[in-house]
């Protein structure tokens, strides 16, 4: 009988493999992939590569010199140039704070300045300074401007206190805190937090991308064989069991043929591009998760899907189940924030979850060794249930026509058997 | 070859199929007639395994149901269709594989009965860009391709032009000389009178009249007359043995009880009015199949069938 379950899973996966659904999913993901490094990109801050004038209008005449020497000095590009040359906009001499202001707009309008800083109160225990540019996101020379303007404020208030500047320098800690994740055996690896939230975000989307189309083709064909009534020869042709094993074991081969595929783009992608945000080290682990929660959400799908009888329908229903493919997406950023929360740890332990959540948390934090073993044994209780149950309401339901059937008989059908 | 005895399949709240019994043999056709939701899908899941029974047995060749069987079986189904996205030859092989066919044997097969159907250049194509009448029968190769010992078509003549109405009678014919069982449902009584060796007439889920067609018809027929004369026919309506009469002014159409005798009614007609023509005629399946199943009048023939 293992004959008949070869045809149907062979029927199943040339059929499948051909659809218009699958090749857009199957290109979609490496699309996502790249654009997501890309964004990454974008995120992080970018050095400049060409020397910025920044205007500095400053009324007290206490801060603009200092101020531009130090940043001509101390922040260099790579050509060992200077990445900013600080440009004084004089007020006084008859030119007052408000037309200084005026005029500095208009060169920083003509892009003949980056930007430019106004100091508009300076004194003891405040000073205020605000910088201006039409990229409000320029983060980094806020950053480098407000450093600069700290030491150069303290000095001069250490000198007319009558102490060394010297002594002051000794007196600051020279701070660099820096993200270092450590990997299983212990290794140092540079990490920042974009790096381990992508790689998580890319693995939950494969994952969630993969149950989703194939899900979704599965709940389609088995609505169209209903629609048709081919479905009617086909058990007639074969046991209702080796209908729903042909149709499984087909599903299998579509998703190895997408993660082949992704793995292949990946690899490729990786060593012409060295795009290396994409931690490998726990693939093989997660590789066990996708399988498992693949072949779980084959199950539940085909349960969900055999009674419904109009498209209508099963996008409703494959909606329903796409949100619980999404909650870890959701809690992406939390789990980042502290990988060791108990909630995390219970939301891992529910079947539906229990793969996408692993795939979140291990290129977060590698989870204890119990939880993997303890996880993994739960997926492999669920899925011969889920596959039981399933099977059940497979029978029944393939064979139901015209108005799709309670909830409470599909429940009653997965007990009976 | 199949031997249904006594079935019985109940759903929520109505019994579709209430002890139906029926046998059919090699080289048979076997006519299964009924209204619309009498219950004949029904029976046909059940024979073929897709339903189970709530009661009641059937054998083929005298042994229960088994997965081998499920190789010998040809099953056209009601409402149909075929996957729209998949090519003709794909599909018909498909279909052929699942019965248990190998590959290059049903690629034979398929070629030689597209080639008989004249679908030999669609091979290729998707099912889709077939006409309606066209993937008929690529629906019907699929259901016997595997030279299936029991051969079963739900309502096989629905939607058919006369042109492939006679394609597959010929091919029905043929598979009754190769000595296949076939059943086929219908609720158009001139196809299961001129196709069918038996047949058995289900209404509400019971079997209101069965066997040969030649003896349906004389158990069940109620014979009429046609009546061509000269005169006032009005009195025909009461004459004995008259169930019902149809009157107009020149012909008459009566509908006799089964005890009446023809020898009376023509000597009360003599004199009376002036005969032209007097003709005896053969009852028809459908005046039988309304008359039992249609008219409540028929009521006592039906529980004397059941």
């Amino acid at each position: 009988m293992i004959a008949k379950v070869l045809v149907v899973a062979k029927w199943e996966y040339l059929e499948k493999v051909k659809s218009k659904a699958f090749l857009i999913g199957l290109f979609l993901m490496p699309i996502i992939m790249v654009g997501m490094g890309l964004f990454s990109g974008l995120l992080a801050a970018r050095e400049d590569t060409s020397t910025k004038v920044i205007g500095v209008i400053d009324a007290s005449g206490d801060l603009a010199g200092p101020l531009g020497q130090r940043m001509e000095q101390k922040y260099l590009l790579s050509n060992k140039q200077p990445n900013y040359l600080i440009r004084e906009l004089s007020v006084g001499k008859g030119i007052d704070l408000d037309s200084a202001v005026a005029r500095a707009n208009q060169l920083t309008v003509a892009d003949e300045i980056g930007g430019y800083a106004v100091v508009s109160s300076h004194g003891a225990p405040d000073t205020v300074v605000e910088y201006r540019s039409k990229a409000v996101g320029d983060l980094l020379i806020a950053a480098r401007l407000e450093e600069t303007l700290k030491s150069i404020i303290a000095e001069q208030r250490a000198r007319a206190r009558g102490i060394d500047p010297a002594v002051l320098k000794d007196l600051n800690a020279n701070l660099d805190v820096r993200m270092v994740k450590l990997s299983q055996a212990g290794e140092t690896e540079e990490s920042g937090f974009l790096k381990v939230y992508m790689t998580a975000y890319v693995f939950l989307m494969m994952l969630f991308m993969l149950i989703v189309t194939s899900g979704q083709l599965l709940v389609r064909s088995i609505i169209e064989e209903k629609s048709n009534r081919i479905v009617e020869v086909l058990v007639s042709s074969v046991s209702s069991t080796e209908l729903m094993a042909g149709k499984v074991l087909g599903l299998s081969g579509l998703g190895f043929t997408q993660i082949a595929f992704w793995a292949l783009i990946g690899t490729a992608a990786s060593l012409e591009f060295g795009i290396g945000f994409v931690a490998l080290d726990n693939a093989l682990l997660l590789i066990v998760y996708f399988i498992l929660g693949y072949l779980f959400y084959a199950a539940i799908f085909i349960g969900v899907g055999s009674p419904l009888t109009t498209e209508q329908e099963a996008q409703q229903v494959t909606s329903y189940l796409v949100i619980l493919l999404i909650v870890p997406i959701i809690l992406a950023m939390p789990a980042m924030k502290d990988p060791g929360a108990m909630w995390l740890k219970i939301l891992t332990f529910i079947p539906f979850l229990t793969p996408t959540m692993m795939a979140l948390r291990i290129p977060i934090q590698m989870p204890a060794a119990w939880e993997i073993v303890a996880t993994i044994a739960i997926m492999l209780v669920s899925i011969p249930a889920a596959m039981v149950a399933a099977g059940r309401i497979f029978r029944i339901g393939i064979l139901s026509t015209g108005k799709s059937p309670k909830i409470a008989d599909i429940i009653r059908w997965a007990r009976k058997g | 070859m199949l031997a249904v005895r006594n079935l019985r399949k109940d759903f929520a709240t109505i019994r579709a199929v209430d002890d139906v019994s029926f046998d059919i043999g090699r080289g048979e056709i076997f006519g299964l007639l009924g209204p619309n939701g009498a219950g004949k899908t029904t029976a046909i899941r059940i024979v073929l395994n897709i339903l189970e029974a709530d009661g009641g047995t059937i054998t083929y060749d005298g042994r229960p149901f088994s997965g081998a069987l499920r190789n010998q079986i040809g099953y056209l189904p009601e409402e149909r269709g075929l996957y729209r996205k998949s090519k003709l030859l794909d599909t018909i092989l498909y279909l052929a594989e699942i019965r248990g066919m190998k590959r290059a044997k049903a690629r034979d097969e398929a070629l030689r009965w597209l080639r008989r159907f004249d679908l030999l250049t669609y091979q290729e194509r998707k099912v889709e860009e077939l006409s309606k009448g066209n993937q008929q029968k690529i629906q019907f190769i699929t259901s016997i391709i595997h030279d299936p010992v029991l051969v079963v078509l739900d309502e096989p003549f629905s939607g058919l032009d006369p042109v492939n109405q006679i394609l597959f009678q010929e091919a029905l014919r043929e598979l009754k000389q190769a000595g296949k069982a076939i059943i086929f449902s219908t609720h158009q009584m001139d196809q299961a009178e001129k196709l069918s060796d038996t047949l058995c007439l289900i209404n509400k889920g019971k079997v209101v009249l069965g066997g040969t067609v030649r003896d349906v018809k004389r158990r069940y027929g109620s014979n009429s007359l046609h009546v061509e004369f000269q005169g006032d026919g009005s009195f025909m309506t009461s004459l004995a043995g008259v169930r019902r009469a149809m009157i107009y002014e020149n012909a008459a159409e009566l509908d006799l009880a089964p005890d009446a005798r023809i020898q009376d009614i023509l000597k009360a007609m003599i004199g009376k009015v002036e005969i032209r023509k007097f003709e005896l005629l053969e009852p028809s399946l459908q005046s039988i199949f309304i008359e039992t199943v249609g008219i409540p009048a028929g009521g006592t023939m039906l529980q004397g069938a059941a």
